[in-house]
Formats: structure tokens, sequence, C-alpha cells
């Protein structure tokens, strides 16, 4: 199966637009570990119940699906932690015997997010909402496949992100802790940079110095033609192969 | 690349038992005893009471009750399992489960000790807690190194986990898959839907005029799935959005009929083939009015139904995964004859839903063509998944 970058957008604090990111790209440096995008694209109504994490997602998703494509467009949202520090908030109450609020406990499901993006985009199609420890970006982009080889004539839209974890956990955590989201538009034909897919051995080379999907969107936007993301049991290599106007 | 998708072996481990051995009876006779209040005045829950395995010393970080609910459903199917690594290498065996819970359980009691003295608790480590921990913990027991993750879309997680899987050997990324879902009881869940006003005040009561909310429960579904031909194959999914509410349907139904045309479609069939529909059935008011309209709407008043979430609780993000399991043994068990798992409620059906075909206790279907049976799930968030599965043998 061909699989075409049609398109991207990134959100982290002072990095907003694609000319930043490609600055960036060119001298990468530790992203900043405080921020949070506006969301006035979105109703008053909605934008009330945005997690942090709900509006770096929403914002890459909104500005990587194009208004014609918003909702005809499937969806997979690939976080680590998701909605977690809002769900330790519940889980105080929890163990606190203090009553749940019934909005915020549906606004702490894994996909939250994804229903959000659906809501707001109007969009019926199918979504996807994924975790994994180590390979946030490679799980996603397996799931983004999956939605691919089922249906491979309309877009997936990858939707990668964390916010920084509560520190009530985060020293649990290694490896850097900084608010970022990602959102890619994937095809199997069409105007993009096509790309490959490989799954390989596990290689350790140390932590990376950003998020994995951080570190993507760098080889993408450099002039690299591969790069491998370690993950615990098996490794993950990109390899750009043409690009097309 | 065959499109053969073939659902070797299901572990399952819910308020009705430990593997189908001792589930599928219970099932059979409409048993809905294993739905009973945790505590005194607390409304009932469908909870496994067994013993569960112990987690490995070695991967101690992971022990809490939702893996070690897994690892009891994983050890059903052990055998298969370690058959379908040593036919191909680590690196393509691949692991995709469903869970909305994850370790939660454990975690309250973990930051309860956090609430007293500033210190999480010594047992308490982050990977029982994050989604990926469950993937991460069964690739880990079974020695896999191809991908592993979890996914986490509520209510139809454990159905979407199958699906992916068989997207997995359809790319050729793999070729075997341990897919299905597990969820556990914990505060969070148990508060979260009462605050709702979601959870029923007795045991839950689908499709009934009198029904008032569903009836949390817990378990596990594991399946080996490979590309095999014959045997009980995944023969087709359908799914779509909602756009409507985070946590309540379109009244209307279209999101759930799209899903289930979208799964005829897909496994290239009729509804008329259809022999068996495994509900969604919560038992909320919402769910049973939308999903009656959309039943109607697709296979038509004819087409034979049950929510066996009225023996097995909702167990939530493994609902999708464990209800598939039960369509997995109907058409095991069947020949010529299927047996049906019967439609447990209190016998009124609401006037004001369209009628469907509940299914009675001894009821069966002697299907004239193709052997096909569908499950719903509709998650919160409004995300749905249908599947359907074939006996190809």
């Amino acid at each position: 199966m061909r699989l075409v970058v049609a398109g991207w957008a990134a959100w982290a604090p002072d990095l907003e637009t694609p000319e930043a990111w490609r600055a960036w790209a060119e001298r990468p440096t530790p992203l900043a570990e405080e921020g949070t995008p506006n969301a006035r694209f979105l109703p008053p109504m909605l934008r009330r119940r945005c997690t942090p994490l709900s509006k770096m997602m929403l914002r890459v998703a909104f500005d990587c699906a194009t208004e014609d494509l918003r909702a005809d467009v499937r969806t997979v949202f690939s976080s680590r932690h998701g909605s977690i520090n809002e769900s330790l908030d519940l889980l105080r109450c929890v163990v606190d015997d203090a009553p749940l609020s019934p909005a915020r406990f549906s606004h702490t499901v894994h996909n939250a997010q994804a229903g959000l993006f659906s809501i707001a985009a109007g969009n019926r199609c199918a979504s996807a909402s994924i975790a994994d420890r180590d390979g946030t970006m490679a799980a996603g982009f397996l799931e983004a496949m999956g939605h691919l080889e089922r249906e491979p004539e309309t877009p997936v839209l990858l939707v990668a992100g964390d916010a920084p974890l509560d520190p009530t956990f985060a020293p649990l955590v290694p490896g850097p802790q900084v608010p970022h989201a990602l959102a890619l538009r994937l095809t199997t034909g069409g105007e993009g940079t096509e790309i490959s897919f490989a799954l390989g051995e596990a290689r350790d080379r140390g932590a990376l110095p950003w998020p994995d999907a951080v570190e993507w969107l760098r080889f993408f936007l450099s002039p690299d033609a591969s790069v491998s993301i370690p993950g615990a049991r098996c490794g993950y290599t990109w390899r750009k192969e043409t690009s097309t106007p | 690349m065959s499109d053969d998708c073939r659902l070797e072996a299901v572990g399952m481990v819910n308020a009705l038992g430990a593997g189908l051995g001792e589930i599928w009876p219970r099932v059979m006779a409409g048993d809905v005893t294993g739905l009973r209040p945790p505590e005194p005045d607390a409304p009932p829950r469908g909870d496994y009471a067994g013993p569960l395995p112990a987690v490995p010393e070695a991967l101690a970080r992971y022990a809490c009750r939702n893996n070690a609910m897994a690892l009891a459903a994983l050890s059903q199917i052990e055998t298969p399992v370690r058959d379908a690594l040593a036919a191909t290498s680590p690196q393509r065996v691949a692991v995709v489960v469903g869970t909305s819970t994850s370790g939660v359980s454990d975690a309250e009691l973990a930051i309860g000790e956090h609430q007293r003295s500033q210190r999480l608790a010594p047992a308490f480590d982050y990977a029982q807690l994050e989604f990926g921990g469950l993937a991460a913990f069964l690739a880990e027991v079974i020695g896999t190194g191809g991908p592993a993750y979890t996914i986490s879309t509520a209510c139809s997680s454990g159905a979407r986990a199958l699906a992916s899987a068989r997207s997995l050997l359809r790319l050729g990324l793999c070729d075997a898959v341990l897919a299905g879902a597990c969820d556990t009881s914990c505060g969070l869940t148990s508060r979260g839907f009462a605050a709702l006003h979601a959870v029923s005040a007795g045991r839950t009561n689908p499709m009934s005029a009198n029904r008032d909310g569903l009836t949390l429960g817990e378990g596990a579904a594991l399946f080996l799935v490979t590309r095999a031909s014959g045997g009980i194959q995944f023969a087709g999914v359908g799914e779509s959005s909602e756009a409507h509410h985070m946590s309540a349907p379109d009244p209307e139904g279209r999101g759930a009929a799209a899903a289930m045309q979208m799964a005829l479609h897909d496994a290239d069939a009729e509804a008329s083939d259809v022999a068996y529909l495994n509900l969604h059935g919560t038992g909320t008011p919402l769910n049973d009015a939308m999903e009656s309209v959309a039943v109607r709407d697709v296979l038509g008043p004819d087409a034979p139904c049950s929510s066996t979430k009225a023996l097995t609780g909702h167990t939530l993000g493994a609902a999708g995964a464990m209800e598939a399991g039960i369509c997995w043994q109907v058409l095991a068990e069947g020949e010529s004859t299927l047996p049906l798992p019967p439609h447990c409620y209190d016998g009124e059906p609401d006037p004001a839903l369209p009628k469907l075909h509940l299914v009675a206790q001894g009821e069966t279907a002697e299907p004239a063509g193709r052997r096909l049976v569908m499950s719903n799930s509709f998650g919160f968030g409004g995300n749905n998944c249908v599947l359907v599965l074939e006996d190809a043998r």
C-alpha cells in the first residue's frame, strides 16, 4: 500500500506556524514546557469543556483538515497519557468520597478528543483513539494504515500529542514532558510526500530530547532520508520515497 | 496476501466465570445471578468473584487487578498462542487490546495513600494506570517483539481492537495478533456512571418498558487472530462516529445504523444473512431506543437478537470483545442449528420502540445459507463499531 503525507500541522508553545516549525527543524532545541493554544475556532460550549490536550489536538486537526474535508475524514487520535490529568482529579474525588461531575467524567475518556472533534466538525466517520507506552507516533501510523487498508480511497487524519503529566505522576515517567500536538493528512495516492514505514529490531539509542511525534516532524522537515524511532520491543523506520508538489 | 482472518481461540473471564466452559452454560440458561450488589445498598454489578493468577515477579510493575484479569483470559488460550509464536518470529506477532479502565482500581488505592502521606503506594507503577500498559504487559508475558498498543474508544474498544488486528494482518505487518480487551470494576466508573444517572437500581432490564439503566460488569476476552482460512472468520466491520453528544447517542440511531450497514457491506452480506445479533443493549433509555430504530432499519423486525449484558453486566471497554466472544461461541457450538443466547428482561417490551425479535430461552436459528452473526458496540464519545463473524468450517 502506498502511504502519502498530503499535509501536516503542528503546535507547541511558540511554534504555532509551519514557518516556525521549519526554522525549528533546521536548528532543533528542546521545546518549552508550558503553554496552551487558543481554541477560538471552537464554539464556546465546546471550548469550555476542552482540556489543554483537547485544545492542542483539535487545533492541529482543524489546521490540517481543510474545511471541505473536516466532516469527511477518518481519524486516529494517539496519545500516551490522554486525559490522565483530568482523571486524576476525579480519582481524588473518589478517594475523598466527593461527588463526581458527570460532564467532567464524560470528558476524561481516552477518546474525548475524538468525540469533541466529531461534534465540532460534524464528522460521522470511523475514528480510533489509541495509546502506546513508547511509540505513540508509530502506533498512530499503524492504526491510520489500518483505516487506509479498510478503505483506501478517502484520507485519514492522524493526530498525535500529549500534555505534561501532573506532578503526582511526572517523576514516574522518564523522557521530555512538553505540550505538543501533530496532525498528518495521510492518503494512498495523490499529491504529497510518499513515505514507507517498516518495523524492525528495537535498538536503544538513548532518550529523545523531544517527544517522538516531534522527532518525526523534525525528520519530515529535514533533508534526512529516513528516521528510526525505537520502541520498547520493536523499532520503527520511516523513509521518504518521493515527493510531488 | 490472503484476506482471511480467523478467530482461532477465545479466552474469557466475566461475572459468569472463567473460560467459555463455565460461562457458556450460564449464558444459555439465562443466569442473571452473576449481577449482585458488591456491597449492601449498592446497585448490582457483574464482578468476577473467582481467583486470578499472580502477575509474574519479573513483571511486578504491571501487577494490578486489570492485568491479572487479562492474564486469566490469556492463560486459557496459552497453547494456541505459543504455537502461533513458534510458527513465526516474535517480531511478527502483534498485540492490540482495548481497555477503558486499565488499572484504575489499584490507582485509587495508590492515590488514597498519596492524599494521606503525599507518597504513592510503593506497589504502584504508572504502567498499571496508563492505557498502553495493558498491551505492553501482554506483549511481555507472551514475549513478542511486534507492535503492541491499546485502543481506548470507551465501550467500543474491544470491537475496534479486533478490527485493527485484521488490518495489521492484511497489511502483512504480522502473522498473528493477540487481540481483545479487559476492563475491571473501579470506583471511578461506578461513581461516574451513577453521576450520569445511567445505572439501574436493580439488575439491568434491556429493551423493557421499565428499563432504568445499565448494570456495570468487568471481565476480559482475548482472541488469537491469524490469516488462516476456515474456522470462525472475522467477516466484516462497520465504524462510525455520532457527531452528536459526548454521553448520549443520536436518538434516530443514524450512526448505529450506518455502522451496521457498513459491516454488512464489508462482509459482502445481506441483512437476511444475519442469523443472530448481539445487541449493545445497555438497558439505558436512550441506547435501547436508538438501537431499536437502527436494528429495525437495517435488519428488520425479524432478526433474532439479545443483549447479554443482562447476564455479564456492561463490561465497558471489554464489552465489544466479550460479546464477539459470545458470538464466536454461538457459531462454534452450532452445526446446522445455532443455539442463541436468550434475551433476559422482565418480558415487557417498550411499546414506544420498534418491535424487535428478542430471543426466547431455548430458541435456535437454522440459517439456510451463510452462517453469520453480528455484534453491536456503541461507545461513549459517539464511537460505534459493529462486527460480523462467520462460520467457515
